[in-house]
């Protein structure tokens, strides 16, 4: 239990042990290996993933009923997949009894609240067997990152192989093998301003939430939290399709997740202080969390 | 000299009604009346100027228990004034739909109407609710048939209460091949209960028909042979699904129907000179009370070739089976008898439903006003809605739905039989009151006036 990374049970440094997943995957590969093996096991009948929109790099909730499915919607798309809205047509039209999600921390929170209180979403909650939360420090609307990437990278969005956040850089790979970097400074304003008032970066609320931060490149830092996730990721290692190792030792390791979770969270306590004399006519603007 | 008792409200079935019944010494019905008491839900009036799209939605609110039904009815009813064809597969959707609806409604009255039966072999009546077998089991097979025909609902409406899939010129989305498997499955597993179920409460039924007495408000109470008898007619529109104006050959006539005022069909003001306290639950109304059945039913009285018919499993059965069992217990197993079919029906539907096909027209016209009507075979009845459609918008429209017929036909089933049964016979029509309500139409002198409906 941390202030700032929620209660866990156990965490490791992971990745896939299957080169399919891992060659188009964002690190290790733990979203898409985890949910390949729950449906393999039958722990989950399909998951809700980020897979290819119309757009490139504009991700589009899908259905994986397969894991072919699955391997389309590998690998990070830094703009939001509103997964959540497919959470009621899974157990409608789909017929799914056993749903894999995965989310950015606040996608996570509505699985639990829609959980908690299913208005709307009759027969829902207990079909939600496993989700996944991914760390998330703030996520950028589709033109957002048109712009970056077209304009501050000066790279066409469509030849693009890869985007990645990491050591204070946004970059982005192309088939061609030339890559252009940015540093994270420029890309702050083309965030989504709902991010500045989130107070999660590590999906505390999933089951199992996983991330690049923490482990060196290749791997995924994955805590996991509770029973099920618990259960879930121990099988899955089991039966050899993740490999895992203890954090102990591991650089930068648990550290530095913490120290970006601080970063996050106490700028946008910050700044959820900051939103009580920013309103007009003396109105504070709302709190979210009232 | 005849006394006048008043059970206020009836218990055990959907919404809210009350039975006043004139009485002679012997405590024999001799002139029943059995009224909605529900207040007017005005859904007619709500539609009014509302797109197409929205009326089928706001018209399954009426009711939580077949939603379905009114949306089906409703939906229909914009179609056929419109002339929107649906495709195949959207058609094969809405009859799964269909009968998973009729399998867990007919599952619910189950429940409702044992208790007032007795164990087969026995003196005690059924708790549907006792932990003891062979009810247990019995409660629980009910529960299981009632959960597959709401997940298929789920499955194919998108709710089980309030679909949300329906619309108008097909369905939104069709399911996916994995979902047609789950749909097998459960219909293959409702299969067997539902023979087992049917042939159980067919043997409750029959065993009461043949009792001598039944026990009511701490006495003996004889059963004649003749429980809920009447003389009155039948009207179906299809042994499962419906009809519709669109049909080649539709089988409901809007010009053999009129709705009249309860005036004319129900007793003046009476004062209730009979109250019995023994009788479940707290008693009759108190004596000295008055009762004006005229001006207190919230109901029209549907007419079909000016009399009151009778609507549901029996006329279903009637009309196309020749099925010719009369009284309480004859429409109770005509009841059960459509378990089957409903489960049949689903796995035909399902077998021959292209999870690839198109669900929604390909054309969806405006309306020009014209005036369209469907029928719905809902789990109690016919459901008849009409409307007019014209650029859009809705027009007029009308709900004519299957409690609303059966009101003043079972006032006249009532006829003959100890008052203390006579909810036994009101519960034979699986009454479900709170969409039977409807708009009334008052004058200058409060006075009701019949509503002028086909122009």
């Amino acid at each position: 239990m941390s202030e700032y990374l929620g209660e866990y049970k156990a965490v490791y440094k992971a990745k896939s042990a299957c080169g399919d997943i891992l060659g188009k995957a964002q690190d290790g590969g733990i979203v898409t290996s985890m949910f390949a093996y729950a449906l393999e096991a039958g722990i989950i009948d399909g998951a809700i993933v980020a897979g290819p929109g119309a757009e490139p790099y504009k991700p589009e909730p899908m259905i994986a009923t397969t894991i072919e499915e699955l391997l389309a919607a590998r690998g990070t798309k830094y703009s939001i997949s509103p997964n959540m809205s497919l959470i009621k047509e899974a157990t409608r039209s789909y017929g799914l009894d056993k749903i894999g999600i995965v989310g950015t921390p606040c996608q996570i929170q509505a699985v639990r609240k829609a959980q908690l209180y299913p208005i709307g979403l009759r027969d829902v909650p207990d079909k939600i067997a496993l989700a996944i939360g991914i760390f998330c420090m703030e996520n950028f609307p589709y033109q957002g990152l048109y712009q970056m990437v077209e304009d501050h990278c000066a790279t066409k969005i469509d030849n693009v192989t890869k985007m990645d956040i990491g050591k204070g850089k946004f970059t982005v790979y192309t088939e061609r093998g030339a890559h252009a970097e940015i540093p994270l400074k420029v890309t702050h304003k083309y965030e989504q301003p709902a991010c500045h008032v989130c107070l999660d970066y590590v999906a505390n609320m999933a089951d199992i939430s996983t991330g690049s931060v923490g482990t060196p490149d290749g791997w995924s830092t994955v805590m996991v939290r509770s029973k099920a996730g618990e259960a879930a990721f121990q099988k899955a290692v089991d039966a050899g399709w993740i490999v895992a190792e203890s954090m102990d030792g591991v650089k930068p390791g648990l550290e530095l997740v913490e120290k970006l979770a601080k970063t996050k969270i106490d700028n946008n306590r910050a700044y959820l202080e900051h939103r009580k004399h920013e309103g007009t006519l003396l109105k504070p603007l709302r709190s979210p969390y009232i | 000299m005849s006394k006048v008792v008043e059970i206020s409200p009836t218990t055990r079935h959907e919404g809210h009604s009350k039975l006043v019944l004139k009485v002679n010494d012997e405590g024999i019905i001799e002139r029943g009346d059995w009224l909605s008491i529900t207040p007017v839900r005005g859904v007619e009036k709500l539609a009014i100027g509302k797109t197409y799209e929205q009326v089928p939605k706001i018209a399954s609110r009426v009711c939580g228990i077949c939603p379905i039904a009114h949306t089906l009815a409703a939906t229909e009813a914009m179609e056929a004034s419109m002339g929107v064809e649906i495709p195949d597969d959207a058609y094969l959707m809405r009859i799964i739909l269909q009968a998973a609806n009729r399998l867990h409604s007919h599952a619910l009255h189950d429940i409702l109407a044992l208790p007032d039966m007795y164990l087969p072999g026995t003196d005690s009546k059924i708790n549907p609710f006792s932990p003891e077998e062979p009810v247990r089991s019995v409660a629980k097979r009910i529960q299981t048939l009632r959960m597959i025909g709401q997940t298929i609902g789920e499955i194919v409406g998108g709710e089980a209460v309030h679909p949300s899939n329906t619309r108008v010129g097909g369905m939104y989305k069709n399911i996916t091949p994995r979902a047609k498997a789950k749909i097998y499955d459960l219909a293959k597993q409702a299969l067997p209960l539902a023979r087992e179920q049917m042939e159980f409460m067919i043997n409750v039924f029959e065993n009461y028909g043949k009792r001598d007495w039944a026990e009511m408000c701490g006495r003996e109470v004889a059963i004649p042979k003749d429980l809920g008898f009447h003389q009155q007619g039948y009207m179906a529109t299809d042994p499962m699904y419906g009809s519709s104006s669109l049909d080649e050959h539709p089988t409901w006539d809007p010009s053999r129907w009129l709705e009249v005022r309860p005036w004319d069909w129900y007793m003046g003001e009476e004062e209730i000179t009979l109250e019995d306290e023994a009788y479940p639950i707290g008693g009759t109304t108190k004596a000295g009370t008055k009762a004006w059945p005229q001006m207190q039913a919230c109901t029209g009285v549907p007419l079909y070739d000016g009399q009151p018919i009778e609507v549901g499993p029996r006329a279903r059965q009637a009309i196309f089976k020749n099925y010719d069992r009369k009284g309480a217990i004859g429409l109770n197993i005509a009841r059960e008898m459509e378990y089957m079919d409903s489960v049949y029906k689903m796995i035909e539907a399902v077998d021959a439903l292209n999870t690839s096909g198109s669900t929604v027209a390909d054309v969806i016209p405006q309306g020009d006003g014209s005036i369209g009507w469907a029928s719905n075979e809902a789990p109690r009845g016919s459901d008849v809605h009409l409307a007019k459609v014209r650029n859009g918008k809705v027009e007029w429209f009308s709900m004519l739905v299957p409690t609303t017929w059966n009101f003043p036909t079972c006032s006249r089933a009532l006829t003959g039989a100890p008052w203390e049964l006579a909810e036994v016979i009101v519960r034979a029509y699986d009454p479900c009151v709170s969409c039977a309500t409807h708009m009334i139409v008052l004058d200058e002198d409060n006075k009701l006036v019949a509503q002028k409906l086909l122009e």
